[in-house]
């Protein structure tokens, strides 16, 4: 849309202001990792994120357990009121990717409502990557590590302050609300991200050769060709079924709800994992995928051929999140490398 | 908010016993809960949860649900301990229904297996109510024994009346069945109906659903004319939750009901 520049005291003093008025989620540092989390009104102005945060949008936009309404005399069958409106700060690429796939899943044909609602009453601030995890590769899923649309604004640090696009109606109601605040940006500062982000880009694109990844191009492709493969049964050794990959995975989407109360019964929307045996079972027992490497096979299914057929785009985003989470070591790298080797 | 997790309320009106493991439940509900034949309900038994069945009720009596359920699993066995006054809820209608227009002036050959044979009740009320749009329609109905057969009486009434031809066919009999025995696929062919202008509307344990595919095939249906009740675990019932996902379908949303053309190029369509 547009392109602005704000000098870094400015964006703070934007920040604290906007802490007293809307929820705010922003990076905390923790180590040599970032967690997006609830930011008081009193917290010091929350750090440049350099890269993406251990949790993603999905646990704003769509709670892990969310009591959906009673019925039966259970209650509120409107649902919950919700919390106001929110500021999500910190969101990088790889997130913004993520949301194209949440908001089919979630919001296409008949919406989930309280997903939509979420998604209505929050600003999405992204910003671009000034580094990368070792288990980043959104290069090799067709993504960048700085976010192109799907935000309402992004920053960009550039020297000075920030370099602000707005990605939507709302991004730009902001900047109208703000205007004192914010200055056309110069030439100048549009070559200094670009330039900045054409580095980054190159430097994650050497440290995938490095390390052999070169599978992106042909993700979809290779996932239907090698559905018979050996690789997944090996793999799947060792998995232990804990679902860690599709709770910490950003386009992960599948729930199931579940019924509580005796007198006043009420019912809970859940974040569930594909992994798990009975998460395909019907009422009889029967399975279509009752071995462990099915279910870590249609992990893949629906990321590489169900997401790009029916939404347009990967079901993965390449934030590696899943690649840190999983105790069994399952490396979504290492599968796709040692799939593109087979025939 | 119009919340779309949430059930209607609505009080059992009476439990008809099927077969040993089958009953029917007739449902008052609150409100009416209109549906197109081969739409599906979640339906909830309070504090339990929800499973999904296709009322086997004709899509023009609205007051009241029918619904035939297998005791299985955790829902279907709370739900087979109900009585008549017990309150339930029922959310929906989901998905497509039967593509009942493109069904008018051809031949309709019902497939029906075990407790499959109550979604297609509803169809089959539903056709038999216009039968003179369809230029004919055939019902094979098999069951493991002749205990297992379902509406029984009313699968009677309609071979008399005649205007549904009608065979049913037993894996096992018994002292007294002397009728056919053999599996449903053995009666598919000579019904008098042309599978090159016709459709298949098959519904059964998956095994049979297989089978039956593959014959309804051999005898010369084309893929696009036989249509599948695809059995999924779902959750949601409209798309989202990501449980019937069958290759690029949601089976809840763009189903239940799919043609054999539709998802024949997808693994696990049979499990």
């Amino acid at each position: 849309m547009a392109t602005y520049f704000i000098p870094t005291e400015e964006w703070e003093a934007l920040v604290r202001a906007l802490s007293r008025s809307a929820r705010l989620y922003a990076p905390r540092a923790e180590g040599e990792d970032y967690r997006l989390e609830p930011a008081g009104d009193d917290s010091p102005p929350p750090p440049f994120s350099r890269y993406r945060a251990v949790q993603s949008l999905k646990a704003i936009l769509f709670e892990p357990r969310f009591d959906v309404g009673g019925y039966l005399g259970g209650g509120d069958a409107a649902g919950p009121a919700g919390g106001g409106e929110a500021v999500v700060l910190g969101a990088k690429g790889c997130n913004i990717a993520a949301l194209a796939v949440l908001d089919f899943a979630l919001g296409a044909d008949v919406p989930d409502p309280f997903y939509a609602r979420n998604r209505e009453r929050t600003l999405i601030v992204s910003s671009d990557c000034l580094d990368f995890k070792e288990v980043c590769f959104c290069t090799l899923v067709g993504g960048r590590p700085y976010p192109e649309r799907g935000f309402d604004l992004n920053l960009s640090p550039v020297e000075g302050g920030f370099v602000v696009e707005t990605g939507s109606p709302n991004g730009e109601a902001f900047v109208a609300r703000f205007k004192d605040r914010f200055a056309p940006a110069s030439p100048a500062r549009l070559a200094a991200r670009d330039a900045a982000r054409a580095e980054l880009t190159a430097r994650l694109r050497e440290h995938q050769r490095r390390l052999g990844y070169l599978w992106g191009a042909v993700s979809r492709e290779l996932v239907e060709r090698v559905f018979e493969s050996p690789v997944w049964a090996e793999e799947a050794e060792r998995c232990v079924e804990c679902g860690a990959c599709n709770f910490v995975c950003p386009t992960c989407h599948c729930f199931l709800l579940s019924d509580h109360g005796r007198e006043r019964f009420r019912r809970l929307r859940n974040w569930d994992s594909c992994q798990y045996k009975g998460f395909a079972r019907v009422g009889g027992g029967g399975s279509p995928r009752p071995a462990l490497f099915e279910r870590l096979r249609n992990r893949y299914d629906k990321k590489f051929v169900f997401c790009p057929a029916v939404i347009g785009v990967s079901g993965c985003t390449g934030c590696g999140r899943c690649v840190e989470a999983c105790i069994g070591r399952i490396d979504m790298r290492e599968v796709m490398k040692r799939l593109s080797g087979c025939k | 908010m119009n919340n779309p997790y949430l059930p209607v309320g609505a009080t059992i009106r009476e439990v008809v016993e099927e077969s040993p493991t089958i009953r029917s439940f007739v449902l008052l509900p609150d409100e009416p809960v209109p549906f197109l034949t081969g739409q599906f309900l979640a339906l909830t038994v309070p504090g339990v949860g929800e499973a999904p069945f296709t009322p086997s009720s004709s899509q023009y009596v609205t007051d009241r649900l029918e619904l035939t359920v297998m005791r299985v699993g955790t829902v279907t066995e709370a739900l087979h301990a109900m009585r008549p006054g017990d309150r339930v809820g029922v959310r929906g209608p989901f998905g497509t229904g039967y593509p009942l227009d493109a069904f008018r002036g051809r031949g309709v050959l019902v497939v029906g297996g075990g407790v499959g044979l109550a979604p297609l009740r509803s169809l089959l009320l539903t056709l038999r109510h216009d039968i003179e749009r369809y230029r004919k329609v055939a019902l094979r109905y098999g069951a493991r024994t002749p205990a297992d057969i379902i509406y029984r009486r009313e699968v009677e009434e309609w071979r008399r009346d005649g205007r549904i031809d009608v065979a049913i066919t037993v894996d096992r009999g018994d002292g007294e069945w002397t009728g056919r025995v053999g599996l449903v696929t053995t009666i598919l062919q000579d019904t008098g109906i042309d599978p090159r202008d016709s459709v298949a509307v098959v519904c059964g344990p998956p095994v049979m659903m297989k089978f039956a595919t593959f014959k309804l095939l051999d005898i010369g249906f084309p893929p696009a004319a036989i249509h599948l009740s695809m059995e999924k675990n779902m959750s949601c019932g409209f798309g989202k939750c990501g449980h019937c996902r069958l290759g690029t379908v949601y089976v809840c949303r763009d189903g239940p009901v799919l043609t054999y053309e539709r998802v024949k190029d997808f693994r696990e369509i049979w499990e």
